[in-house]
């Protein structure tokens, strides 16, 4: 018997070399994409049914999400599907995002339809073919798991796919009812398991080709600077070393090995140009942030005269946050084959925007499209960070250079000086109370970089720098939300949950505080708030009632919520907290995470594990992380400066999935900003501390007892 | 010229003796599956067994490995309870820290078939893993350790 690993074994998949599957054809970039099974699928003579996938798999079960929903559509047995990368080209673009991309949680939600539409017109095509082989009329054959079937006749897909192929694509096709589906709603083991367990999935780092050379980049110590004089001439006298030269982002050391390249970089002397950021140390940036809020801002919302109500209300409160540079610390650091030739450009790299890498790869080689592969290994994580696609560039500028196929490798220590930090941030909110406790005025203002205009797309009011405030559910009569800009050249880009990662925290926990100062339950107050949205309103209740709100916690001596919509979704969580006074190290026990997506989970277990994931990494950079700088540039290079949450820390994530009718929500991020707030927010009621600044390490939480 | 005995063959490399062994297994053999994290011997991504003995191959230089008997996660039969434990829980998101988080589970149960949730947790903490999938590790070796009673 053939098993799926064994198929990927012949196809050259495991070995990273022929990620183009045969029998597909690549089409011409201005073909018009519609639904065209010949492009998404193929079924093989011995019944294998092979799905590109445009989405990358880098960890959230993207790859079995979208192949059971085709799967299940088709009627085919799970243990014979395999996925394969969509190579970058515009019939795999994500029409609802208008590009190649994997992001904002949305992987599920943008294609569901068309994967349901594509598989049910597949099965539509193999029942036509079979229909005229054996002449019977289609409605009384039967398509199941993978054969159609009449009396005693029977064939697999396989068997009849070469020819139903040939027929006409369907117009109209019939969807499944739900009662019928297979895998949708229920799940299925995850297709990417058991290459991962044996360690054969190919990652970026991994890709092997022939003739391939080495690079690594000396990278400015300071953001901004260039080399201003190379002294090579030791580097290159260094075994297996065959060439040092400048490229955009530095200098790049090339070798016949990894440890040739990187022995050659120690060797290297370069002089850079003064750095316009030299003097910013964590004091300077810390004092600029803060000296930016005082700047006039644009304002993104005002409802009513939130200002003058602050002015005359007798309870009121203020706060001042601080939040830091957070590093996406994908396990995998950037790395990519690149081989660039003459006639012809090939890319194997973990990326989550195949439509930015084909387009930078055309600026750099100059080749048209038709000439450029982009193929997608597993990403080693991706959180955002590799959406961004600087370091195809750099080993395409190598490989440009040297003509000979690249393998760019970024250290741990390059991976930090690269950038593309999710943003430092300056908050201030002021809220205010009526004499009954409700709230009636918040105002909110934000120095924050913009990430959009980061990536491309620049607005006067950027998206992520107010997203989750501008637009909460609170209803609150007078409301203020103000953004300043700050244009520090320190690179920043898009970081699990972007915006919402800050302004969950600052939001969340003054909803709180405003509670403690109205003598109110931050639980009713937030019921309060939302008393017109039914479905923030379940989540919390959810979360509170099987967290035990009001009770002693179950486990630890104290107690926070948190509610947060984003990516569609609403999530509330709760927090069981212990503080160690002594030391002011927390410990948290338990979150208990109630999450809302819509009226359709397609796989429950993906969901509980993106729950778990999010948890994990947003309690990680409560606690531990930030991006430390010195005059001289960032110098948290490694784990042992910037440290990750261990298995000894992360809590026991509990999750209830609630549904509801609305369009679908996303599930990668919105699980993530509430658990900081939720965190903070046991520790206000518990101890009486107010949290305004991450992390909330064990000196920091000292200092505030 | 260096002699490695690795997954039970023998390979000669064309490196030298300070070489970090992660490398020589990963680009001058082309077992893939032993990850670059931090080259510090911090995130454990690197880990393979030397003599039974988990070791980060990313600050072990190759000449101290020679002659020695090095299993990486390719060496660790498919059918051991830790990788079918990890394959029934679902186990992997990204997969990228996995193999080194699997060879340290197995040497832990090989010497500790009985290892308290305490120890378990002990041992594992010295590997990061950004997907959060922390929990789900703890149940698979929890799991692996009913498979091997059920063997025994």
């Amino acid at each position: 018997m053939i098993t799926r690993r064994d198929l990927l074994k012949i196809s050259g998949l495991g070995l990273g070399i022929a990620l183009l599957p045969d029998g597909f054809m690549l089409v011409k970039a201005s073909e018009n994409p519609q639904i065209k099974p010949h492009l998404w699928a193929s079924i093989t003579k011995d019944n294998y049914l092979v799905l590109l996938i445009n989405k990358s798999e880098m960890g959230q079960g993207v790859y079995t999400g979208l192949s059971m929903i085709v799967a299940d559509e088709l009627d085919f047995p799970w243990r014979r599907v395999i996925v394969k990368p969509a190579p970058a080209k515009d019939i795999y673009i994500d029409k609802k995002m208008g590009s190649q991309l994997t992001g904002g949680s949305t992987s599920i939600r943008n294609m569901y339809e068309f994967l349901r539409l594509l598989g049910a017109s597949m099965k539509e095509m193999i029942l036509e073919s079979a229909s005229r082989e054996w002449k019977v009329p289609k409605e009384k054959l039967q398509a199941q798991m993978g054969y159609v079937s009449y009396t005693n006749k029977k064939a697999s897909y396989g068997e009849l796919w070469e020819k139903a192929l040939k027929l006409p694509i369907p117009t109209k096709v019939r969807l499944k009812d739900p009662s019928e589906f297979l895998y949708i709603g229920k799940g299925a083991p995850r297709i990417d398991t058991e290459e991962k367990v044996e360690g054969k999935a190919i990652f970026g780092i991994d890709v092997r080709r022939k003739d391939m050379v080495y690079a690594v980049v000396e990278r400015p110590p300071y953001f901004g600077a260039k080399p201003q004089s190379v002294d090579d001439s030791q580097a290159r006298q260094m075994k297996d070393v065959l060439d040092v030269f400048t490229i955009s982002s530095g200098v790049a050391v090339c070798a016949k090995t990894v440890e040739g390249a990187l022995k050659g970089r120690e060797k290297l002397r370069v002089g850079w140009t003064k750095s316009p950021l030299e003097g910013f140390d964590d004091e300077r940036l810390s004092q600029y942030y803060l000296d930016m809020l005082k700047k006039k801002g644009v304002v993104a919302r005002k409802d009513g005269d939130p200002i003058l109500v602050l002015e005359k209300a007798k309870r009121k409160t203020s706060a001042v946050y601080l939040l830091p540079y957070l590093y996406h610390a994908t396990m995998e650091p950037m790395a990519c084959v690149v081989d660039v030739k003459e006639d012809r450009c090939i890319i194997y790299a973990p990326v989550q925007a195949q439509t930015w890498t084909l387009q930078t790869a055309k600026r750099i080689t100059g080749l048209p499209e038709d000439k450029i592969e982009v193929y997608t290994t597993y990403l080693g994580g991706g959180f955002g960070r590799k959406s961004n696609v600087e370091f195809v560039k750099e080993a395409l500028e190598i490989s440009k250079r040297i003509k000979k196929p690249v393998k760019l490798i970024y250290t741990r220590e390059d991976d930090v000086k690269s950038g593309w930090y999710r943003p430092m941030n300056a908050t201030r909110l002021e809220g205010a109370l009526d004499e009954k406790g409700r709230v009636i005025a918040i105002y909110h203002k934000i120095a924050v970089p913009a990430v959009f205009e980061w990536a491309g797309r620049p607005s006067q009011v950027d998206r992520a720098a107010v997203e989750g405030i501008e637009n909460m559910f609170y209803e609150i009569p007078h409301v203020h939300v103000e953004f300043v800009k700050v244009d520090l050249p320190i690179p920043v880009w898009f970081w699990r949950s972007v915006g919402s990662t800050h302004n969950a925290f600052t939001l969340e926990t003054f909803i709180d505080r405003l509670a403690k100062i109205g003598n109110r339950d931050p639980v009713e107050l937030r019921l309060e708030l939302l008393k017109n949205h039914e479905r923030a309103q379940k989540v919390i209740q959810v979360a509170a009632e099987k967290a035990g709100w009001g009770k002693r916690p179950k486990h630890g001596d104290a107690m926070g919520l948190a509610y947060h919509y984003s990516f569609g979704s609403h999530v509330a969580q709760v927090a069981e907290v212990s503080l160690d006074k002594n030391s002011g190290q927390i410990r948290v026990h338990r979150v208990v995470c109630a999450i809302d997506i819509g009226p359709l989970v397609v796989h429950p277990d993906l969901l509980i594990s993106q729950v778990e994931s999010a948890v994990v990494m947003g309690l990680s950079a409560a606690t531990k992380e930030k991006v430390s700088f010195s005059k001289n540039g960032p110098i948290s290079l490694n784990f042992d400066t910037y440290p990750l949450l261990t298995m000894s820390e992360a809590p026991h994530v509990e999750v209830h999935i609630v549904k509801s009718e609305g369009p679908m929500g996303g599930v990668g991020e919105p699980a993530l900003p509430p658990v900081a707030p939720a965190v903070a927010n046991a520790l206000l009621w518990g101890y009486g501390i107010q949290i305004n600044n991450l992390p909330m390490t064990p000196e920091s939480i000292r200092s505030l007892l | 010229m260096v002699e490695l005995y690795l997954n039970g063959r023998r390979y000669k490399v064309n490196a030298e003796e300070d070489t970090p062994l992660l490398w020589v297994i990963r680009e001058h053999i082309g077992f893939t599956g032993t990850k670059f994290g931090c080259g510090k011997g911090i995130c454990g991504a690197c880990t393979v067994l030397v003599e039974e003995n988990p070791t980060r191959s990313c600050i072990t230089p190759v000449g101290s490995v020679k002659g020695k008997r090095i299993i990486t996660i390719e060496g660790i039969p498919s059918d051991h309870p830790v990788k079918r434990a990890w394959i029934e829980l679902d186990v992997p998101q990204c997969g990228y820290c996995q193999p080194g988080q699997i060879v340290e589970a197995y040497a832990l149960l090989k010497k500790k078939p009985k290892a308290s949730k305490e120890e378990i947790v002990s041992v594992m903490s010295s590997h990061l893993c950004r997907c959060g999938t922390y929990g789900r590790i703890l149940k698979a070796i929890q799991r692996a350790q009913k498979l091997m009673e059920v063997k025994a």
